[in-house]
């Protein structure tokens, strides 16, 4: 009997969390479909029209620009990010390297740094190298983010992995490297797939820099969605509309990796 | 066939010692065991031979050739893991096959080969499925299969029966035996389990912290041991070890008065297995205590006498009876299966 009720307040409290966070993406949803004039209006009842998401993408606000940087700049992050934080998770899992402690530690501290403390001296760098408002300098930046975390949550699988494997296909007569693509990447998989995701998303909503280093060319689409704060007023259905594009393909890829999303979040944890 | 020779070899972790210095030759065909406790250093041994661990003084020649520097996959090589080591991700077919795809032989050869294993080792019927659908002994079957699937010139296995229930052990080890005399390759077996060892074992090395200890045939080791250590970690039940002293020509205990070949002595411990002791009349007794318990196991009662400190493990005949707490009357077979050892160094002390 006492086991019920918890379970009943339980199921409640979920629901209510659940309704707090996800009311405002459902209103984001609805106003993305509503006309100008019903925006702030409440009422459940208006005639939904899809106008927002082609105004979004026709001039002046060119949406579709801002989403192909985005998917450019996230997108060569990861294909750039995640080989290398691979191989780097290996070494760092498999190898007893002098000083291997520290070099981890290392790599991890540089998230320690608030975001804010480093753009200005990154806004200074990419100026005299010419790289403002382009997007290799949002994929450099993005990748020094990025690349720490994914080497932790990478490192964190492979750990996992047992060893004995490994040895059994040096023995068979495999390298070292070919011990990586025929054991070690395939056993990793799901891990290096949920770490690329995820890593795909962090650069997708990355706001800070973009908002600093991008002006016209190469801004991507978390900091296009200030551009509809106008001098007439915030334009919210035209704000929701581009929240949607923003939050849409992030969402189907939570929906793909959900199974191994939270053991990839504990992975590097646990051990 | 190939020996391998360890010479002056030796291993540190940091500032620990794990084997101290020694030399050990594996002849060509020879079935050897690595025979210890746990953390003895048979494993560490094995995987410097296998090229897994770093050798940190010393060499290792395989027919002659020194491998030091070799990685794994050039030393010719094959090794059944305690854990298995299969490949979780590939089928039972592609685990086997494997050792032939890194060589570059073909697919269709690949498949003909695999399939004449499996069948060896009665697999066929699992060749599909996936290392985490088999059970414990098939898994076993399956990192045999893969390591003979090539005939390298060594067998390292590494207490790969360990893992298996009692009864599918003693079936396994006929079949490594087997196996060893079908393709007479030169074979390392480490294990912690003297029955293994002496069953399978053309020879034992035996290893304590370390060091071998005793390196000969399963029939001397278990005949004549050189220690007190290899004395009581070989044969099952173990070896009676009585504390005692040698007096006018008898070792003496409470309880025990022995004739023995020996001058007098104190501090002696006398070696004597539950087998070569046999239960007598009260006139031709040496040992006097009361029943502390009897086990029958079948064939044999094994009776258990206590008195004060000293227990004594006797192998009667199975149809004898006898109360808790009566006095036995047991004397040993034969004067030369008596063991003197010293009780502080523990060497043995006659020969």
């Amino acid at each position: 009997m006492k086991k019920h009720i918890f379970w009943t307040i339980e199921r409640a409290l979920l629901l209510l969390v659940s309704l707090i966070v996800l009311f405002p993406i459902f209103w984001m949803f609805l106003t993305s479909l509503k006309r100008p004039r019903d925006a702030y209006s409440i009422s459940l009842n208006f005639k939904p029209t899809l106008d927002n998401f082609a105004m979004v993408f026709a001039e002046p606000w060119n949406l579709g620009s801002m989403v192909l940087n985005s998917a450019i700049v996230a997108g060569v992050t990861v294909l750039i990010s995640v080989p290398c934080a691979s191989l780097a998770a290996y070494s760092f899992s498999r190898f007893r390297v002098k000083g291997r402690k520290i070099l981890f530690f290392m790599v991890l501290s540089t998230q320690f740094i608030p975001a804010v403390v480093i753009v200005l001296p990154f806004f200074l760098m990419f100026r005299s190298l010419g790289l403002l408002d382009t997007r290799i300098a949002l994929i450099i930046v993005n990748l020094a983010i990025v690349t720490p975390f994914v080497i932790w949550m990478i490192k964190g699988f492979i750990d996992a992995i047992p060893v004995d494997s490994e040895e059994a296909a040096m023995i068979d007569g495999a390298s070292r490297l070919r011990v990586i693509r025929d054991i070690v990447l395939p056993m990793a998989a799901p891990g290096i797939l949920t770490s690329s995701i995820f890593c795909f998303i962090l650069t997708w909503n990355e706001f800070l820099f973009s908002l600093i280093l991008t002006r016209r060319d190469a801004v991507t689409l978390p900091v296009g969605l200030v551009s509809f704060r106008t001098e007439r007023g915030d334009l919210w259905e035209l704000m929701s509309a581009a929240g949607v594009m923003i939050t849409v393909p992030i969402f189907i890829m939570a929906m793909i990796i959900q199974k191994h999303f939270t053991r990839g979040m504990t992975a590097g944890a646990i051990k | 066939m190939t020996e391998v020779r360890l010479v002056d070899i030796e291993k540190r972790y940091g500032g620990f010692l794990a084997l101290p210095k020694q030399s050990l030759t594996i002849e060509a065909g020879e079935f050897l065991v690595l025979l210890g406790p746990s953390g003895c250093g048979k494993t560490t041994t094995m995987r410097m031979i296998a090229g897994l661990e770093d050798i940190t003084s010393g060499d290792v020649l395989i027919d002659n050739d020194r491998v030091n520097d070799k990685p794994p996959k050039d030393r010719d090589i094959a090794m059944v893991f305690q854990n298995y080591g299969l490949y979780p991700h590939m089928t039972v077919a592609q685990n086997i096959g494997y050792p032939l795809k890194l060589r570059g032989i073909s697919k269709a050869e690949c498949t003909a080969r695999v399939l004449e294993i499996a069948e060896k080792v009665e697999l066929e019927e699992l060749l599909k499925r996936r290392p985490s659908e088999l059970s414990g002994g098939q898994r076993q079957r399956v990192a045999l299969a893969r390591a003979i699937i090539r005939t390298p010139k060594i067998f390292l296995m590494d207490e790969p029966l360990s893992n298996l229930d009692a009864k599918l052990r003693v079936t396994m080890r006929a079949e490594l035996k087997h196996l060893h005399h079908e393709l007479g390759v030169t074979t390392i077996y480490v294990t912690h389990d003297q029955m293994e060892a002496m069953t399978l074992a053309t020879r034992i090395a035996v290893m304590r912290e370390g060091r071998i200890v005793q390196l000969d045939t399963p029939k001397k080791i278990y005949s004549e041991p050189v220690d007190l250590f290899v004395a009581g970690f070989i044969g099952s039940p173990s070896m009676n070890l009585i504390k005692g002293e040698v007096e006018n020509g008898f070792f003496v205990a409470k309880g025990v008065k022995i004739p023995v070949q020996f001058s007098d002595r104190c501090d002696v411990v006398l070696g004597v297995r539950p087998e070569d002791l046999e239960i007598v009349e009260r006139q031709r007794a040496n040992i006097m205590a009361p029943v502390y318990a009897l086990e029958l196991t079948g064939d044999a009662t094994l009776v258990t006498i206590k008195d004060g400190a000293t227990s004594i493990c006797v192998r009667g005949p199975a149809d004898f009876e006898a109360n808790i707490d009566e006095v036995c009357h047991i004397a040993p077979r034969k004067p030369e299966k008596l063991h003197l050892f010293d009780k502080s160094t523990g060497e043995r002390l006659n020969s």
